[in-house]
């Protein structure tokens, strides 16, 4: 039984698991990655053995080193599939076969994409913003050889920028976002003058290499048979909803793009923690006092899945809960003084969210025929047949189209699905709610859950009655 | 400059491709530009799209078990296959 | 609201709209009030295994009659009629198996027992480590997230109101009837069917009724899209393990594992402990099942009372209350013994005796 268990080795989580074990906590650090970093500072792979140092290699090994010297244990290549409150209030994890127990469980699962379909989004060429920046971290190499960066968010630029870093061709960034959206970011940015200086850093990089840039545009259409061969651009209005002006065509062999971040709540949500809709925050996030304690008790959330607010306050929000639970395990107090310079930084983190909150018009994009969940091929069509029929509730549209049940769980389309129902009941977000979490968090094979099995000494409860 | 491990071989869908040792199945199919991984049930092609284990639409299989080719390492003479649904 | 229905039905899952159905039918102005959304509590969760050798004996009748319905639901619902075999591991279970069977196929169900060889034929990919087996060839399953799907069509098509997100808190006794309020809304009507599963037990103590409820809490697990590994619904002697691979290749495996939680605090959660042995029987069972995924476990609560019988009847000393539910097996009679419901409260003599509330239950 380890004192606290953390769930997610990136700058929050593995923050968390320091600051618990220098209290002498026991603890185990746990990651689905092959080392520490989470996306963020994310480690090369093994089969880069030597190249330049960036920003987020540096914190990268800084953070791993730290791990190495500490008390922590850690086990990462680990999938944590299930979480259970035991009837101790002690907590039970299912990682492959093997069970693990806490008294206190962190979860710091961090971010994922928020993806809203166009035409075409399904074909392969197509990735991430979040998926690019992994292909430049790990495997320093770009995701093809020409390349439209689209979505919203700061993330847009720095793909772009990254891709010409690494000596690849951007054929054009089409940002939602106006110009007047980064203007009315940069006040809260200056007040960490290397955050702002750095998204300029990336604009003013894209417009010397002569990059198209398309402000206020989003992708209409992704072009191709088997692969994308080029996309088509179109102007979007102020809620970038599309308008009827002429599409522009541009060549390209890879897209990538997105719409921001959400927090990645699945663990919070299936340890039973109460969440609510923050749009600043960037959607459903657990609801959560200034230390990160949940609505559960021994459950606590930091980093970007508590809410989006970037690499910057990360470190010290893992550290805060960590604290929390020295106190509540312990009942140690200890220094509140963090909590100034984190309302200070939060800020930033708030600004950068500011410009990735997805506007109502982006369900335009979602033609009927366009496959909303991935898994399962579903169209907008089917998804709002459903809906007009009398089916408002994620769990109710789920049920009747299949759309999330697929082995990605929903989490691709989800958003789609509350942004396309939104649209057509007019109810907000919190009133649409979410479909119920269940386990296991990630597809996982029958061998890998359990070892063979002696019959015999299978726990077959009394027989149903006759 | 990026210095990579040695060159590795490894065969998806029947042909032989290069890799990088240590490197994703993943990185190694998009750097020889096999982008198209597997079918959806729907028949639409689909190839690498999270990068970071999530969508499972990158899965292919391994002695029968589907992995995610995004967080899985490739092996010299490493036999993966295509993965089919029904 | 100023309308008076003729009868609230509380609980929109099968039960509760089959019964509406035929009250409506029978004339009478009907509201449905559901808590969640119309057919997504156990009717939408449930395993959908359609199998009269899972049946009680003293329901065989109810169960033969469900499985008629539930083929007239056909496609609407994912009926599928493949026929199905009850497996013994070892002499113990095979035991069982004759003695429950022979039962059974007396009490009418079309059950047979099987060499091993046509077991093998029929269903390749069994463990062979069978000792014996039975097959129905009126076993099947239903698609159970159509539930809501379904009947939501079906009540808009019968004219019947229904509130959905409508947790009944209170409900009054008054000169016109009962009102039944959810906090925000209140509904008066004439007549009340209570209809609600798990939540069966709090609702009916808002009149002042104790029954005898208590909820089990199954467990489900469905697997991503495998190749062709069975033909028909697979279950086990003791009860304990139901696997069939519905049409799209994905696998569902149930049983009646219990998971943790209660009604009150909402879905109920999976738990480990007998999550685990649930996979591990079906991968026993199912060799195959080793290298496919399992994308996702639920559960569902399944009420039922000390005797393992339905409530099905008027209430004792409340002329105007009704309640129908808790059946062992109730996915498979529901849309049967709803008619028989309908029927009595409408004053009409059901076809099959209906099982009285306030009975003695010892």
């Amino acid at each position: 039984m380890y004192d606290v268990i953390v769930l997610g080795a990136g700058p929050a989580g593995a923050n968390a698991a320091l600051e618990a074990a220098d209290n002498g906590l026991k603890t185990l650090l746990l990651d689905e990655q092959k080392v520490a970093g989470g996306q963020v500072w994310r480690a090369k792979s093994k089969s880069i053995l030597k190249a330049p140092s960036t920003e987020a290699s540096e914190k990268g090994d800084e953070l791993r080193t730290k791990i190495n010297q500490s008390a922590i244990e850690v086990k990462f290549n680990s999938r944590v599939w299930h979480i259970e409150k035991q009837d101790d209030d002690t907590w039970l994890m299912a990682s492959d076969a093997e069970q693990l127990t806490a008294k206190a469980l962190i979860i710091a699962t961090g971010s994922q994409e928020r993806i809203i379909p166009t035409q075409g989004w399904t074909l392969p060429g197509v990735i991430g913003l979040g998926g690019a920046t992994v292909l430049f971290k790990e495997h320093m190499m770009v995701p093809g050889r020409r390349t439209v960066v689209a979505g919203n968010g700061p993330l847009v630029f720095l793909v772009a920028s990254e891709i010409i870093r690494l000596k690849g061709t951007v054929a054009a960034v089409v940002s939602l976002n106006n110009r007047i959206d980064w203007l009315k970011a940069l006040p809260s940015m200056l007040s960490n003058p290397s955050l702002a200086w750095q998204g300029f850093k990336w604009i003013f990089k894209l417009y010397k290499m002569r990059v198209p840039v398309f402000w206020q545009h989003g992708i209409n259409k992704i072009e191709g048979k088997e692969k994308v061969e080029g996309v088509t651009v179109i102007k979007v209005d102020h809620n970038w909803h599309k308008s009827d002006q002429a599409e522009q065509y541009i060549p390209a062999e890879s897209v990538c793009y997105g719409h921001g971040l959400m927090p990645a709540i699945e663990a919070t949500r299936l340890a039973g923690a109460d969440h609510h809709y923050d749009e600043l925050l960037g959607g459903w996030v657990p609801t959560i006092d200034k230390y990160g304690r949940t609505s559960v008790s021994n459950l606590y959330a930091c980093g970007d899945n508590a809410g989006i607010l970037g690499v910057s306050v990360a470190p010290m929000r893992g550290r805060m809960a960590a604290l929390a639970v020295l106190e509540d395990l312990t009942g140690k107090k200890h220094n509140k003084k963090d909590l100034k310079i984190f309302d200070k930084a939060k800020k930033i983190g708030l600004a950068a969210t500011a410009l990735s909150i997805p506007r109502s018009g982006l369900q335009s994009f979602i033609t009927k025929d366009t496959e909303v969940c991935r898994c399962e091929c579903i169209s907008r069509r089917e998804i709002e047949h459903e809906i007009k029929t009398g089916a408002l509730s994620p769990n109710a549209v789920k049920s009747g189209t299949r759309c999330g049940m697929g082995p990605c769980g929903g989490r691709y389309c989800s958003e789609s699905l509350a942004l396309i129902t939104q649209h057509i009941s007019k109810k907000t977000r919190s009133e649409i709610g979410l479909s119920t979490a269940r386990s296991p968090l990630r597809p996982v094979a029958l061998d890998d859950i359990s070892n063979e099995i002696d019959y015999d000494k299978l726990p077959i409860p009394g027989v149903s009655p006759l | 400059m990026i210095e990579r491990s040695v060159e590795i071989s490894f065969e998806f869908d029947g042909k032989n491709y290069p890799a990088f040792d240590g490197e994703t199945i993943a990185a190694a199919l998009l750097r020889s530009n096999v982008l198209n991984i597997r079918n959806a049930p729907s028949g639409s092609p689909r190839g690498i799209f999270c990068v970071m284990g999530a969508c499972q639409e990158c899965v292919v299989e391994i002695d029968g078990i589907k992995v995610e080719a995004c967080r899985t390492s490739v092996a010299d003479g490493l036999i993966i296959k295509r993965a089919h649904d029904v | 609201m100023n309308v008076i229905f003729d009868i609230a039905v509380i609980g929109g899952g099968n039960m509760g709209c089959g019964a509406a159905i035929r009250l409506a039918e029978g004339g009478m102005r009907t509201i449905i009030l559901e808590q969640g959304d119309i057919g997504q509590g156990a009717s939408g969760v449930n395993a959908g295994t359609l199998s009269l050798q899972i049946k009680r004996v003293k329901l065989m009748p109810y169960a033969i009659k469900g499985h008629e319905e539930w083929q007239n639901m056909g496609a609407e619902v994912g009926f599928h009629k493949t026929g199905g075999y009850t497996l013994a591991f070892n002499d113990r279970e095979a035991e069982l198996l004759y003695e429950r069977m022979t039962l059974k196929k007396e009490a009418g169900a079309n059950i047979s027992f099987v060499s091993d060889k046509e077991l093998i034929e029929k269903e390749p990919a069994l463990a062979r480590k069978v000792v014996a087996a039975s097959y129905c060839g009126d076993d099947g399953y239903a698609n159970s997230l159509l539930s809501g799907q379904y009947y939501r069509k079906k009540i808009k098509q019968s004219g019947i109101s229904f509130l959905e997100k409508f947790k009944v808190i209170q409900i009054r006794e008054n000169s016109d009837g009962f009102e039944i309020s959810s906090g925000g809304q209140t509904v008066v009507a004439k007549r009340l069917l209570l209809a609600c599963g798990g939540w069966m037990k709090d609702i009916a103590a808002m009149i002042g009724a104790d029954l005898p409820i208590n909820a089990r809490i199954n467990t489900v697990s469905v697997t991503e899209r495998a190749p062709r590994l069975l033909n028909s619904i697979i279950g086990h002697a003791t009860g304990l393990l139901t696997m069939k691979q519905k049409e799209n290749g994905t696998v569902l495996i149930g049983g009646g594992w219990q998971g943790k939680g209660t009604p009150e605090q909402g879905r109920g959660n999976v738990s480990l402990e007998t999550l685990i042995p649930n996979l591990q029987l079906a991968k026993f069972a199912l060799p195959k099942l080793s290298k496919i995924r399992i994308v996702r476990s639920w559960t569902g609560f399944e009420a039922n009372v000390p005797d393992f019988y339905p409530l099905a009847g008027r209430l004792a000393n409340k002329e105007n209350v009704f309640v129908l539910g808790c059946v062992r097996g109730g996915y498979t009679i529901g849309p049967y013994i709803s008619k028989l419901m309908g029927d009595y409260i409408l004053g009409r003599q059901p076809e099959m005796p209906l099982f009285d509330p306030s009975r003695d239950f010892k």
